[in-house]
């Protein structure tokens, strides 16, 4: 009974030291996702970011044809110039962690209040909240905070999951979109190859 | 008493149908195209073909079966059972030189929610006899009275042609019951080489640890660095090369996440960047493309013939550099590393395909890689086609191509991409108002194939026929299926129909490999008729043979299969929408009616026919 007793403790307390670990190095990587993300505050300009979605493709964003259910996918278009200078600075942002991050691009759509699109990704496939096709989702509560303070909030929501979310302002000094700089303690090679 | 005439009697008893048991358990025999229902009758799509429920019988009563040397002739068993019963089955042929091959499956009935009935599809292997009982215990079906099988006679190439003699037994108690096989193997050998590719699409390998859940979560490390794992990938290709088809696995991602099996390992940046590690790479590709891995196949051990590349806009070059020289630089020295690599190994027999499979709309990437809508997307195709040219030697022995798939703007990129894109996979709809399409880009050296999905098991059996038919007679080199691995949540109680795949895991069965469907087995069949039929060309007109299949198949006539080209293929493709399209393909929509249950039996018998004409 009392060797039971001790393995128990033993094994208990291995458990915890695992959970401590877990819990520092979970802490230390958000402290460094943090950083980063005051960084892109700093480096994404809201003004191209606020080029990338054409005309057309916010036209037919939230169009219905009982037709044909693609419509509005296939009528997505982006300015590629303003595409590409927004992705390599996501990119080069990313490199500021020591672990694998992905820095996403989250723009709200005009006229259509509470709705937001994730507009570039990156090559990890990472998000806290990309429901995976959608062109245009409702913005979960800590996205309508950054957009309606400009305060940075990091969501741990999802178990393993670390997502910054950090304003993106414009040449007026609006805030018109915001940046998803998220990482998972665990990452799963396989997932989004698809 | 005395008036009764003894032979007539036994006459009669001879002729009386072997199914016609008085009581008890019964056995039947049904041609490959009558889909059983798990309680006796033929399922509703295909109970059009009712009439022919006798028809593999001869005026003996025995199954009577026709076939080419160098494949495959099938038929399916029907045990019946009003009450409860413990029962066996096997299938013997009479081969003395032992070459002919007699594969037995048991056929599963999937519940199908949409229309709240039972189809039969997956198909369980079976091993020499077949025990069990009615209902079938694992399948779960209350009130259950038939238990289906599939056969696959397999003749390769060297059986002597003539008369073989088999049984099928069903035991049960102390009854047997037997149905007299006979197996006419016919002089001809169907050609190894298909007329048409059919492709069998995938994505990244997740799929395999959802399906595989039974190895996947006994396995003590990380699975996907197992020889299970690698060995399972290669057991998907051996099935569908065993059915005459082929498979692509696609390895990454729309914003370009790259699953580790599919890519070399590379490190450094810009000027530095190389491959560091192929050994995961080759553990998965080496045995595809230098053949080994079908060693075991009855049609012999051969590379495949096509392989996605793991280049994409963010592979083996950052996008980080997009536009710059170091994209450019670490583009060319990666790719160059990658042609010496395979011209090392020999893997010279395999087109490797540069292909782009992301959408904008997937927010990876600035332009649509696949399918492209709007025009100056093309720009970007060209650029790699520079980059590719300088990467690869020009004189270098293995073969790179470049692939798009295509619809709204097929036919400016068949103009503007003419020596960049050689490979070209293209939407069925819209390919059908391009009608000179295929032979333009065939004769220029280019390969085209169009896509489409399979067909649900509630349409008819001869559904899956369709689209290999439909490529024969455009004259395309292939068709691809674009997803055949995904079952749905529960494939196996709750059906979504099967509109995505061909091919099931076996998990369910304690089997570590996948397991074929009926769907692929008549898609072989019908592979191999038109292997025959194409290699009559010499003797007639090509459209001739096109026409009558398309008449035995449908009721058509060619020009049935292709839609007047459209006012809107004058517009820019950005200025379509989809349901412009709907209405350019009204005219096929409306003129090819759905292929009845025996549509490809008439196809075949038109073969069949064909070469009786050649004796």
């Amino acid at each position: 009974m009392r060797t039971i007793y001790i393995l128990s403790l033993l094994l208990l307390s291995g458990t915890l030291a695992r959970a401590q670990d877990t819990t520092h190095a979970t802490s230390a990587m958000r402290q460094e996702l943090e950083s980063a993300a005051r960084v892109a505050t700093v480096m994404v300009d809201g003004d191209v970011c606020q080029k990338i979605v054409t005309p057309l493709a916010k036209e037919y964003m939230f169009k219905v044809d009982p037709r044909n259910q693609w419509m509005a996918g296939d009528n997505y278009d982006v300015d590629d110039v303003a595409f590409n200078t927004t992705k390599k600075t996501l990119i080069r942002l990313s490199h500021l962690t020591s672990f694998p991050s992905d820095f996403n691009l989250w723009m709200p759509i005009d006229g259509h209040a509470g709705k937001i699109q994730v507009v570039i990704r990156n090559k990890n496939e990472m998000s806290q909240f990309w429901r995976w096709g959608d062109l245009y989702q409702d913005a979960t509560p800590a996205m309508q905070t950054v957009l309606s303070t400009g305060r940075q909030v990091t969501v741990m929501d999802k178990p393993g999951w670390i997502s910054v979310l950090a304003p993106v302002y414009n040449s007026l000094g609006d805030v018109v979109g915001l940046v998803e700089a998220v990482t998972r303690v665990n990452l799963d090679a396989h997932e989004n190859v698809k | 008493m005395r008036r009764f005439h003894w032979p007539i009697l036994v006459a009669l008893l001879l002729l009386m149908p072997t199914w016609c048991h008085a009581s008890g358990a019964s056995l039947e025999a049904l041609p490959e195209f009558l889909r059983p229902d798990p309680f006796g009758g033929i399922v509703a799509p295909d109970q059009g073909g009712a009439n022919f429920r006798t028809g593999l019988y001869d005026a003996r009563h025995h199954v009577a079966l026709k076939g080419w040397r160098g494949g495959y002739v099938s038929f399916q068993l029907l045990v019946k059972s009003p009450t409860p019963v413990a029962y066996s089955v096997e299938v013997l042929l009479t081969d003395p030189a032992h070459k002919i091959q007699t594969d037995l499956f048991r056929e599963w009935f999937h519940f199908t929610d949409s229309d709240k009935h039972y189809y039969p599809d997956a198909l369980v292997p079976v091993r020499g006899v077949y025990n069990s009982r009615l209902p079938e215990p694992d399948n779960k079906i209350a009130q259950q009275t038939a238990q289906a099988f599939w056969v696959d006679f397999y003749i390769p190439p060297d059986a002597k042609s003539g008369a073989y003699s088999g049984q099928a037994r069903l035991k049960y108690g102390n009854n047997h019951l037997v149905i007299p096989i006979e197996l006419t193997v016919l002089n001809g050998v169907i050609p190894a080489e298909d007329v048409v590719t059919i492709d069998h699409n995938s994505y990244g390998v997740s799929f395999l640890a959802e399906q595989y859940g039974t190895a996947y979560h006994n396995y003590s490390g990380n699975w996907f660095e197992s020889d299970q794992f690698f060995h399972l990938i290669h057991a998907y290709h051996q099935m569908f090369y065993e059915h005459r088809g082929i498979m692509h696995q696609l390895g990454y991602g729309h914003a370009g996440k790259m699953g580790p099996e599919f890519a070399p390992v590379l490190a450094g940046s810009g000027r530095t960047l190389h491959v560091a590690d192929w050994t995961t790479f080759d553990r998965h590709y080496g045995p595809l493309l230098d053949g080994t891995a079908f060693a075991s196949s009855r049609r012999g051990p051969r590379p495949i013939p096509f392989a996605y590349l793991p280049i994409n806009p963010e592979w083996p070059a950052s996008y980080e550099f997009w536009g710059e020289p170091g994209y450019e630089t670490e583009f060319v020295n990666v790719v160059s590393e990658m042609e010496r690599h395979f011209r090392e190994k020999g893997w010279t027999h395999t087109d490797f395909e540069v292909f782009f499979n992301h959408k904008k709309r997937y927010m990876g990437f600035p332009w649509d890689g696949d399918e492209v809508r709007f025009p100056k997307d093309i720009n970007y195709f060209l650029e790699y086609g520079r980059l590719m040219k300088k990467a690869i030697p020009a004189d270098s022995p293995v073969h790179f191509v470049m692939r798009a798939d295509v619809s709204w703007d097929m036919e400016q990129e068949f103009k503007q991409l003419r020596g960049v894109v050689t490979l070209w996979c293209a939407s069925g709809g819209i390919l059908s108002f391009y009608r000179d399409a295929p032979a333009t880009l065939r004769q220029r050296g280019d390969v085209v194939w169009y896509y489409g999905g399979p067909p649900s098991v509630t349409e008819s059996s001869s559904a899956i026929t369709e689209s290999p038919l439909r490529a024969w007679v455009w004259g395309t080199n292939g068709y691809v299926h674009w997803l055949t691995v995904s079952p749905g949540d529960d494939p196996w109680f709750h059906f979504d129909g099967g509109g995505t795949v061909l091919v099931y895991s076996g998990d369910r069965f304690d089997l570590t490999e996948p397991i074929p469907s009926i769907r692929l087995k008549i898609q072989r069949n019908c592979l191999q008729d038109l292997a025959v039929l194409d290699s009559f060309k010499n003797r007639k007109p090509i459209d001739s043979l096109r026409s009558e299949a398309a008449h035995r198949f449908n009721n058509t006539v060619l020009d049935d299969w292709w839609n007047p080209r459209p006012a809107l293929a004058d517009r820019p493709s950005d200025q379509w929408q989809g349901s412009d399209i709907d209405d350019a393909i009204e005219h096929t929509n409306k003129a090819l009616p759905h292929p009845g249950v025996m549509a490809w039996q008439s196809v075949h018998q038109y073969a069949l026919e064909l070469a009786g004409e050649a004796k």
